[in-house]
């Protein structure tokens, strides 16, 4: 159905980061804060009003805008798309963004530079937006690289922190890697299909080129990893806590990780008419839930705990998407972002009371003290380590129950080794910082104010209610609401049953929960061996995720110091130097020399004319 | 009169020729080199004369009015070349004339 509302929800937070940066010095803080909360609690009221639209029409809301290029044969039109994938994606983006914005109103009110945080966050919804309104590729490969572009904004926000600038670089680059690769993409699949629109595309591929399509759907999945920091591109996810902390909620729950599943889900006729990108998407999936799950267990920052914790349920997510259970998938995606955004924003509570103390070491105790951060962080707890009846039991064994209905054995089990990882992670991070005695004193902070526990309670809420959606056997709203989207193409989203899998996913999360509890309770033997900070080798190669990122960084970025040092001092002053220095002489050599035939006497002249008469005439005259 | 004497005439011309390129390479005076050069053009006329009587046709003798032309033009220049180089550096020798050397 045509609409022209669609457009609004990209409007109203471009309008807010534009007024924002230019009035960030004129402004008051709360002013800013409001209007900030304001433009992308707008942006949520139209994708509400799209959602209704949609509703009552039964049909995908298209709405055309301009026609990006045009040339002979070919025509790439830029329209934006609210189908139940990007509309389902747009209400996390825009709803969960406008409680971050309205929690960071408060948290970033004493940074002097409120004003420039809230154009750039008002621009990151902006730009995830743009990612799933998009009804082309191009398109959508704008939207990821705005995406790209604010993430490296926020995340150096305190520009002035070597660490933060650091930080932001690094994800930049990780995230152009994958551009790079969706930009291949591209260019096969105009090659193939002539077009860059979703409905052409994906209407022609399953009858396109097996190889193209594989090439295609691997080059998409390079993306994504980078974007959704899958294996092996993930090195960039745990540094980005450098931004502060509602930059790390947004980004985690709302927009930007959670875009790498968002190009599984939309770009599933490629991967269905590949099984080998299919079974890609799975295994990475797969391997990145279990790395990130066992690094996050040997982690003592208390953001880097959420941000590994993030990069396994991500992995759960794409684990989904590569079994072909988009609907669990989506549905993960749509849990996690309630319960992971109110775990960052309890993590910043607890950072706010401290002074910005992040070690979970120094913490302890503080459930007395912030009875409000206690609770809800504990509804978080429970809802990220899979307890019933909370939201992550319900997506979690829906995803785990498709992978074992496909007959993916390893692959569930590994999924079930994860979820045993997540409660033990998730509940050593509690104790560590909730129960027990205080580690050190840090003096009386301040509790939090109303604009900062209210977005966090209706988060706790939405975190325990919104799994209930889809219980097994009873409701079914995100299969029933999304599967439109995919039968469009033919595609029938398989589902898990129920049962004894479920019982076996439930007592692994319960028996890491319990070896948390005996190691880091109050009176647990962990806490004090884990202040001791001994360190085996196996220990530090988790506590520093097994070293991939310093490969990174001495490998390759080692490997590009030392050829830009052999180019530098070798290559250019000798070689190319040498080259053009070599040239030069040599014309100036032989022009020496033409030189001295030129020596100014009319009489040798006449000389070499007269010669050269002769040569000639002997050459006529004898030959 | 026995035939048209071309040789004699093709001779002296050699002659003439000779001299003037001779006079060229080893004189030093600017004026006598620009009467050398006279002197090989002229030899180059009476040549084409001789062979345009002894063939019959009219073409050498236009020809020559053409390197009079040519010549009357030369001399002009020459002359007033010379004429300057004297002002400027009362040089009777053109071997001190090599300001435009490689």
């Amino acid at each position: 159905m045509e609409t022209t509302a669609l457009v609004w929800i990209l409007l109203f937070p471009l309008t807010g980061a534009a007024v924002l940066a230019l009035g960030r010095n004129h402004l008051s803080p709360r002013l800013i804060g409001a209007l900030g909360s304001l433009a992308v609690g707008a942006s949520f009221a139209v994708a509400l009003s799209a959602l209704g639209a949609y509703r009552q029409a039964g049909a995908p809301l298209v709405q055309a805008l301009f026609t990006w290029a045009k040339g002979s044969g070919f025509q790439v039109d830029f329209g934006l798309l609210g189908d139940p994938i990007s509309l389902w994606w747009l209400l996390v983006v825009t709803g969960v963004g406008f409680l971050i914005h309205v929690y960071a109103s408060e948290y970033m009110a004493e940074d002097p530079d409120v004003g420039r945080f809230f154009a750039k966050l008002n621009y990151f919804v902006f730009a995830m937006s743009l990612l799933v309104l998009a009804d082309n590729f191009v398109g959508l490969l704008i939207g990821w690289a705005n995406v790209g572009l604010a993430s490296y904004l926020l995340i150096g926000f305190w520009n002035y922190k070597p660490e933060a600038a650091a930080a932001a670089k690094k994800a930049f680059l990780l995230n152009v890697i994958g551009e790079v690769g969706i930009i291949l993409a591209l260019v096969l699949m105009f090659m193939e299909f002539r077009s860059l629109a979703f409905a052409d595309v994906f209407a022609g591929a399953a009858q396109a080129d097996a190889g193209i399509v594989t090439a295609v759907g691997l080059l998409l999945l390079v993306g994504a990893t980078a974007k959704s920091a899958q294996l092996p591109l993930f090195t960039w996810l745990p540094d980005a806590m450098q931004g502060p902390t509602p930059v790390s909620a947004l980004m985690h729950a709302a927009t930007m990780v959670t875009a790498g599943v968002y190009l599984m889900a939309r770009a599933f006729p490629i991967y269905q008419a590949s099984s080998a990108a299919l079974a890609a998407v799975a295994w990475v999936g797969g391997l990145t839930a279990l790395v990130g799950a066992v690094v996050a267990t040997r982690q003592v920052d208390i953001k880097r705990v959420l941000a590994y914790s993030t990069m396994s349920q991500l992995g759960y997510m794409m684990l989904g998407a590569g079994v072909g259970a988009y609907t669990a998938s989506l549905f993960h995606f749509f849990t996690h972002a309630f319960f992971k955004a109110l775990l960052f924003l309890g993590a910043g509570m607890v950072a706010h009371y401290l002074h910005g103390e992040q070690d979970i070491r120094r913490m302890g105790g503080l459930g007395k003290r912030l009875p409000f951060a206690y609770w809800t962080f504990l509804i978080g707890v429970l809802a990220i380590a899979g307890a019933p009846p909370f939201a992550g039991f319900f997506s979690k064994d829906e995803i785990l129950g498709a992978v074992l209905a496909q007959g993916h054995v390893a692959l569930w089990l590994i999924g079930v080794l994860v979820a045993g990882l997540t409660a033990y992670y998730m509940v050593r991070l509690f104790a560590l910082v909730f129960a027990g005695e205080p580690a050190e004193e840090h003096g009386e902070g301040h509790e939090s104010g109303l604009a900062m526990k209210l977005p966090v309670a209706i988060l706790a809420l939405l975190s325990t209610v919104s799994g209930l959606i889809a219980i097994p056997g009873v409701t079914a709203v995100p299969a029933q609401f999304l599967e439109p989207a995919f039968l469009a193409y033919g595609y029938h989203v398989p589902h898990g049953g129920i049962g004894w899998p479920v019982a076996v996913v439930l007592a692994a999360a319960a028996a890491g929960a319990l070896l948390a509890v005996r190691a880091f309770g109050p009176r647990g033997a962990g806490r004090q061996e884990l202040l001791a900070t001994a360190g085996s080798p196996l220990r530090g190669a988790l506590a520093n995720a097994f070293y991939i990122d310093d490969v990174y960084q001495k490998g390759i970025g080692g490997l590009v110091v030392g050829t830009s040092y052999v180019v530098g001092n070798g290559l250019e002053p000798h070689v190319i130097d040498g080259l053009v220095n070599g040239v030069a002489g040599g014309v100036r050599r032989i022009a020496q020399g033409l030189g001295r035939l030129h020596g100014g006497y009319v009489r040798r002249y006449t000389l070499v004319l007269f010669a050269g008469v002769a040569v000639f005439m002997i050459y006529f005259l004898l030959i | 009169m026995i035939g048209d004497m071309v040789q004699a005439y093709l001779a002296l011309s050699g002659i003439l020729f000779v001299i003037g390129a001779a006079g060229l390479m080893l004189r030093r005076s600017p004026l006598v080199m620009l009467m050398c050069v006279e002197i090989m053009l002229n030899a180059a006329n009476l040549a084409f004369v001789a062979f345009a009587r002894h063939l019959g046709n009219m073409e050498g003798h236009i020809f020559t009015f053409l390197v009079i032309t040519v010549a009357a033009a030369e001399v002009a220049i020459g002359l007033a070349i010379i004429v300057l180089l004297f002002r400027e550096r009362d040089a009777a020798d053109v071997d001190d004339v090599n300001t435009l050397r490689g």
